[in-house]
């Protein structure tokens, strides 16, 4: 059972396409999270805002914030749908 | 002249004593066999030097005892110090790290160095190390024919270490079989005479095999074979020091500034630890015995007390120099000075980092930035404004007003002096560097090159807008006036939106947020189309001005176009994998429509 780990931890490492997309997973989940937050800060700025041209400009970057977060969702779930394809 | 009857002279001597003495032959056939291991190896951890070893040493120099411990852990693993210089070289170059920094790594590798002696003496030559070299130069070579880079890699350093192994068996016979036929015991020198006599012999052969590492191996296996005497043996071993930095001199000849004070810096330390020794060999030979019998050494076992002497030699140099880097440093930058830079020269490519991907790419990218700085003066100049005022936290509006009246500034012959020379130097080393790198790393530079391309591509359109820029914006038609004075105030936006970008530091949301000033560009590129229009019917600008202004007004969208691509690559962090993650969640043209027309479909 510990060699076939072992196997199993060495194709790993050699494989380097699986690699790959572990490690853009890792970087997409890292930047994701704080779009997220940003997003979340842009809202609560929004919530106090008053100047129209402001409230404008806040929900114009908050579609975009949300349409890139959109995005990276869709790309990690495609990474997903790869994994259980191999 | 010398260097023109060195080689035929060393290749004569060489075949005169093959022909003489055929233990000669399998002595030098050794060192050959071991020159091609180290070879092998420094090919094997090239590979691995596509990130790994780069992201280390950059994390791993903030600080002296970081810089020394980098310095003896990677030449203990790689067995060659001569690789540990280089890549430190290159990072000097290309400005990753600090002369310091650099230095700490090379004191480092001097006691990493020391490790070799320690693993020959006590193991290479109990064990019948040939019996590991014949599997291990199979399965290297299997695995040097796979595809895979990582594979490759395994394959050289296993070749490498079985040459290793392969050459010390062979120096081991040679001069056992040696012993047999001539005694060079005989011609053993002893007192001072003795010592400098042979510290010179260890020199020379450094100087010639190119490897301090083979010397000592050599001096080992013939001290093994009792062909030199313990006394003699020592004295080798400090030559062999030296002449390990003769090769780092003749290195740093072409190497730039920082290569050479890193040289400087390898010779002064070497050359004082020797000097060191020399004049206290006979108290360094009584510690060595004192720690010997402390490790419980035995008292003729002379290999090992020769790696103790090794380890001890060397370390001493270590806590001697090591309080002297910082007036090392000063005196270094004191008596080599760089040429001259001028701005149009490249800061940041050194042929040094051409052989280490990652090393490469960041140089490229580093002088793309020079690139941007020397453009961005040039651009500025083109619409009338300061840089520094771009810069500023001014508003927008109000440094735009008071410029109005043209200056004359010659774009071309500025970018001829500033960006031409040095942009063809980029792609000149991008050219060079792209053989030896993965196909993402060669994708990397791809879009490096692209983003100076887009730098040279703004300054053009720049020159191209300025003539009608200059004539419209004190024109008495208040209409056309105002649509460049827009032009200019975008172009602005957008210069200072980027250097906004520029001073978060490669952070991932900033970057993303370059898609903001695409998505401002096209609306007021929509914005300005519209106002075209209307000024036309309304009869407010001629014909005449309304072509020139559709003309200028692209040119004005392409630069801005360009600069912000140039942003998205350039500003981005040093992490391939997470620049390849923020490129696939940035927003593409026909994304950023969709949202463009989302919100004017929510507009009341």
């Amino acid at each position: 059972m510990k060699i076939k780990k072992l196997f199993a931890k060495a194709e790993a490492f050699l494989n380097s396409d699986k690699r790959k997309r572990k490690e853009k997973k890792k970087c997409l989940r890292h930047i994701l999270k704080k779009l997220r937050k940003y997003e979340d800060k842009l809202n609560v700025n929004l919530q106090n805002e008053t100047d129209k041209d402001v409230i404008d400009k806040l929900n114009r970057k908050i579609a975009l914030v949300h349409a890139q977060r959109k995005k990276g969702v869709a790309l990690l779930e495609e990474l997903r749908e790869r994994k259980k394809s191999d | 002249m010398f260097r023109k009857i060195f080689l035929p002279s060393i290749l004569l001597v060489l075949a005169y004593g093959f022909w003489i003495s055929p233990d000669f032959k399998e002595i030098s056939a050794g060192v050959a066999i071991f020159l091609f291991g180290m070879l092998s190896l420094e090919e094997g951890f090239k590979a691995f030097t596509g990130g790994l070893l780069e992201n280390l040493l950059h994390r791993t120099t903030d600080k002296l005892w970081k810089s020394l411990g980098f310095g003896i852990i990677t030449t203990t693993i790689m067995q060659s110090s001569s690789l540990v210089s280089v890549i430190t070289i290159s990072f000097l170059s290309a400005g990753l790290i600090s002369l310091a920094a650099g230095i700490g790594i090379i004191f480092g590798a001097n006691l990493g160095t020391t490790t070799g002696a320690w693993l020959v003496a006590g193991f290479g030559l109990k064990v019948k190390i040939s019996a590991y070299a014949m599997p291990m130069i199979v399965f290297g070579v299997i695995l040097i024919f796979q595809k895979s880079k990582e594979l490759k890699g395994i394959g050289y350093v296993l070749t490498g270490l079985g040459f290793l192994f392969l050459g010390i068996h062979h120096m081991k016979e040679g001069f056992d079989a040696f012993k047999d036929s001539i005694d060079l015991k005989a011609y053993a020198i002893p007192g001072y005479p003795g010592v400098f006599l042979f510290t010179l012999l260890g020199l020379i052969a450094t100087v010639v095999m190119q490897s301090s590492h083979a010397t000592l191996v050599l001096i080992i296996t013939a001290l093994a074979a009792q062909q030199i005497t313990y006394e003699n043996a020592l004295a080798l071993a400090i030559g062999a020091n030296i002449g390990t930095t003769v090769t780092a001199v003749l290195g740093a000849i072409s190497a730039n500034v920082e290569g050479k004070r890193l040289a400087g810096a390898h010779l002064i330390f070497n050359v004082v630890t020797a000097a060191v020794a020399v004049a206290m060999i006979y108290q360094l030979t009584h510690i060595v015995d004192v720690v010997s019998g402390w490790l419980g050494i035995a008292n003729d076992n002379y290999t090992l007390k020769l790696a103790v002497f090794h380890t001890i030699f060397n370390g001493t140099g270590v806590l001697v120099m090591t309080p002297f880097i910082n007036p090392m440093v000063k005196f270094l930058e004191d008596i080599l000075k760089p040429r001259i830079r001028t701005t149009e020269q490249p800061r940041y490519l050194n042929d040094a980092s051409i052989d280490f991907a990652e090393t490469a790419i960041n140089a490229v990218r580093k002088e793309t930035l020079h690139l941007y700085d020397n453009a961005f003066d040039i651009i500025a100049g083109g619409l009338r404004l300061q840089p520094q005022l771009i810069r500023s936290d001014a508003p927008v509006e109000e440094i735009i007003k008071p410029s109005r009246r043209p200056t004359p500034i010659d774009i071309d012959a500025q970018y001829r002096q500033n960006v031409k020379g040095l942009y063809s130097e980029i792609i000149h080393f991008i050219s060079k560097a792209q053989s030896s790198m993965t196909p993402g790393q060669t994708e990397e530079l791809f879009a490096l090159r692209s983003a100076g391309r887009g730098i040279v591509e703004a300054i053009k359109d720049i020159e191209r807008l300025q003539k009608n820029l200059d004539h419209y914006m004190n024109s008495p038609n208040p209409s056309i006036r105002e649509e460049y004075e827009s032009i200019r105030l975008q172009l602005v936006s957008v210069l200072r939106g980027l250097a906004v970008v520029r001073d978060q530091g490669g952070d991932s949301v900033a970057i993303l947020s370059l898609d903001e000033l695409k998505v401002e560009v096209d609306e007021s590129d929509t914005l300005l189309n519209g106002a075209v229009d209307s000024l036309i019917r309304k009869n407010l600008i001629t014909a005449e001005m309304a072509t020139s202004l559709m003309n200028d007004s692209s040119y004005a969208y392409s630069a801005m176009e360009n600069l912000i691509n140039m942003g998205e690559v350039l500003f981005s962090t040093s992490d391939i994998n997470i620049r390849d993650a923020e490129r696939s969640l940035a927003l593409e043209e026909d994304e950023i429509d969709e949202l463009l027309l989302q919100s004017e479909r929510r507009q009341p």
